[in-house]
């Protein structure tokens, strides 16, 4: 339930070290995002000489929430905290390695590169 | 689909139920209930908390050690399907729980045994010393064995009864 003000971590290294969600993409007036979902956010703290700096507005796709995740199998799998990947317009994300055990759903949302970087899919 | 077992309290959980958690460290810990995952969040240790198996099987209230345990270990192979491969385990499983049941029914009652002697010990007592409060002195004057007198009640002699079909 990443809503705009959440601060959200970063699970690449991409040079952000800590995003806040300004916007969701996708509706006009959708309330929260979930695993899955693209976001707008801005970059409150990042990694010293890296192309990505403090106060860029960038996207994002959230891969860590700690509201629970409902699978139709009747999982239900809670994550320790919010992350999201640095991704650009196309979807591609812009690190080259990714931190963290990601969720399946990416893969059905075509983050295929996302995916494949992950150490755990889960 | 697969069983897993609870990290808190080690029952079974079934598909559909319970949540799991996954730690940055990507240890996944799985919860049957929200009581054992309330409990987790509370970081208490499963080893000291009295109604989770982990404590029972610590403390030797619960078998420990048992050949039965072997066939449950965890199998990370799929096995091609074998129709006569899987009858002949769901009839191994039935067998398997049965005798797993009457062994460990086994080490409760090992465990539980060695009370009579004792608990005959403390009735005779109490009787000796407690006698008063249930017999009146008089009477134990009269007759001083320790039985309990015998008490007539009376009661009020009913009458032949009657079908009463319910009326209207």
């Amino acid at each position: 339930m990443i809503q705009p003000q959440t601060h959200l971590n970063v699970a690449d290294n991409s040079g952000a070290r800590e995003l806040m969600c300004i916007r969701i993409i996708g509706a006009s007036n959708r309330r929260y995002a979930h695993i899955g979902d693209v976001i707008v956010a801005v970059i409150k703290e990042a990694v010293p000489n890296m192309p990505l700096e403090k106060s860029e507005v960038i996207r994002a796709v959230i891969v860590r929430t700690c509201k629970e995740l409902k699978r139709d199998n009747g999982m239900i799998i809670r994550y320790d905290d919010n992350a999201a990947v640095v991704i650009d317009q196309e979807g591609n994300p812009k690190g080259t390695r990714v931190f963290g055990a990601i969720a399946r759903e990416l893969r059905q949302l075509n983050f295929i590169k996302i995916v494949s970087l992950a150490p755990e899919v889960l | 689909m697969r069983l897993e077992k609870c990290w808190f309290c080690s029952s079974t959980i079934y598909p559909g139920h319970g949540i799991q958690y996954v730690r940055n460290d990507a240890k996944i810990f799985r919860f049957c209930r929200s009581k054992c995952h309330k409990n987790f969040k509370m970081k208490r240790n499963p080893r000291k908390v009295k109604w989770t198996k982990a404590y029972r099987r610590l403390h030797a209230k619960d078998m420990t050690q048992d050949s039965t345990f072997e066939f449950e270990r965890k199998r990370n192979r799929p096995e091609r399907y074998d129709r006569n491969l899987a009858e002949n385990t769901l009839k191994a499983i039935k067998k398997i729980d049965k005798v797993r049941v009457d062994r460990e029914a086994r080490h409760h009652a090992l465990r539980m045994k060695g009370k009579k002697a004792k608990e005959q010990r403390e009735a005779t007592k109490e009787l000796e010393q407690s006698i008063h409060m249930v017999k009146a002195p008089a009477v134990l004057q009269q007759e001083p064995s320790l039985t309990l007198p015998k008490i007539k009640v009376k009661v009020a002699h009913q009458q032949s009864e009657e079908n009463h079909p319910m009326e209207e």
